[in-house]
């Protein structure tokens, strides 16, 4: 309820209440004629008494009652009936406010809502894109080192395998031919060494000596 | 007799020969001993005495009846013993006299005249020999020869494992 719903209320209620007072203050006037050689004020009482006693019997008084009670509820009805539009225009009126106002709460809060949104996906999209480029890096990474020693175990397996080769080449040759070559057929080539390594041989026994 | 030279056959190959010729030397002083103190009449049988002492004898001009020239071949001997080179060779299957007598003529006309050698066995160098020097072995056999061209078979291999890539 809005502050001039609130002051409308209260001006019908004091409308009522001055119409009462003033309903009640008419009924009750003293009349005009005074008797003389007695004071005006006392004649006044006098008549005043005399007359409003006649005027104003139970059954006038009862009359006025049931009019001023009447006229009252005439008057609360008709105050109640404005009170009951101004309480649904009010209410109404509030109704709409609220409305207004939780739309434009409501239209905020998903816009804030929206754009919070809108950062988480795009904080998630970098995340996510940071994520796949560090993975495609280390993937990079990897992949290089995997190669690098997949082809430093293919040297050393091939290195390993051509010196293993010749060593059972060796062996199978020496096995194949040993003590079958004729001691006579190697002379020419241990004459042969000796004598490439004389000097070697001389110089030896001459230290040793 | 030369006394310049003293000429050691190829028969006497090491010291074990020098000391077994130094043996029988002792043997026919003895022999000789016991044939001077022999009574007259009694018959006696000279022991006989091995090619390579003949040929020693005979290369050198010695007369191995005489106790003095027996007594200098065995000083010569003693000497050549105690001071003459050593080698030892040693070969993958035993070697030929014949052998022996080739490479010790080759080795006394090159590297001394009274060097002494030592025969060994050794079945793993398949063919070659193997010298050992005082101070040094000569690996002249085929097990080495073939470790040596070992890189180049690595290239051969190389080369047909290429060829086949």
């Amino acid at each position: 309820m809005n502050t001039g719903g609130l002051i409308l209320i209260l001006g019908s209620i004091l409308s009522a209440t001055a119409a009462f007072i003033w309903l009640v203050w008419r009924t009750g006037k003293a009349p005009e004629d005074q008797a003389p050689g007695v004071a005006p004020d006392q004649i006044i009482d006098t008549a005043a008494k005399k007359d409003v006693e006649h005027i104003f019997n139970d059954e006038f008084r009862e009359e006025l009652r049931n009019r001023g009670r009447l006229h009252f509820e005439k008057i609360i009805g008709e105050n109640a009936m404005f009170l009951q539009q101004d309480l649904r225009q009010t209410t109404t009126q509030l109704n709409d406010y609220m409305r207004s106002q939780l739309t434009r709460t409501l239209q905020d809060e998903f816009k804030k809502y929206e754009q919070s949104i809108t950062d988480a996906k795009q904080i998630a999209l970098d995340s996510i894109e940071k994520t796949i480029t560090t993975i495609e890096q280390q993937r990079q990474f990897l992949e290089e080192q995997m190669q690098t020693q997949a082809q430093t175990q293919k040297t050393q397996i091939i290195a390993s395998f051509e010196k293993e080769m010749a060593g059972i080449i060796n062996h199978y040759i020496l096995r194949a031919i040993g003590n079958q070559i004729d001691l006579s057929d190697q002379l020419d080539y241990i004459l042969a060494e000796l004598e490439a390594n004389k000097n070697a041989i001389v110089e030896d026994i001459k230290r040793g000596t | 007799m030369n006394e310049d030279v003293f000429k050691l056959p190829t028969s006497i190959v090491g010291k074990s020969d020098i000391n077994r010729i130094l043996r029988e030397l002792d043997g026919l002083d003895d022999f000789f001993m016991s044939a001077a103190a022999r009574k007259s009449g009694e018959s006696i049988k000279a022991p006989r005495t091995t090619y390579m002492l003949d040929q020693l004898a005979r290369d050198n001009g010695y007369n191995l009846m005489q106790t003095d020239q027996r007594t200098a071949i065995k000083t010569k001997l003693i000497e050549i013993s105690r001071t003459a080179p050593s080698l030892h060779i040693s070969f993958a299957v035993e070697p030929t006299p014949r052998i022996i007598d080739v490479i010790l003529s080759w080795m006394r006309g090159n590297i001394h005249p009274q060097l002494m050698l030592q025969i060994g066995l050794q079945p793993t160098i398949a063919a070659g020999c193997v010298l050992r020097s005082p101070n040094k072995i000569f690996d002249l056999s085929l097990r080495t020869y073939l470790e040596n061209q070992e890189n180049y078979m690595v290239e051969l291999i190389q080369g047909a494992v290429g060829g086949k890539r």
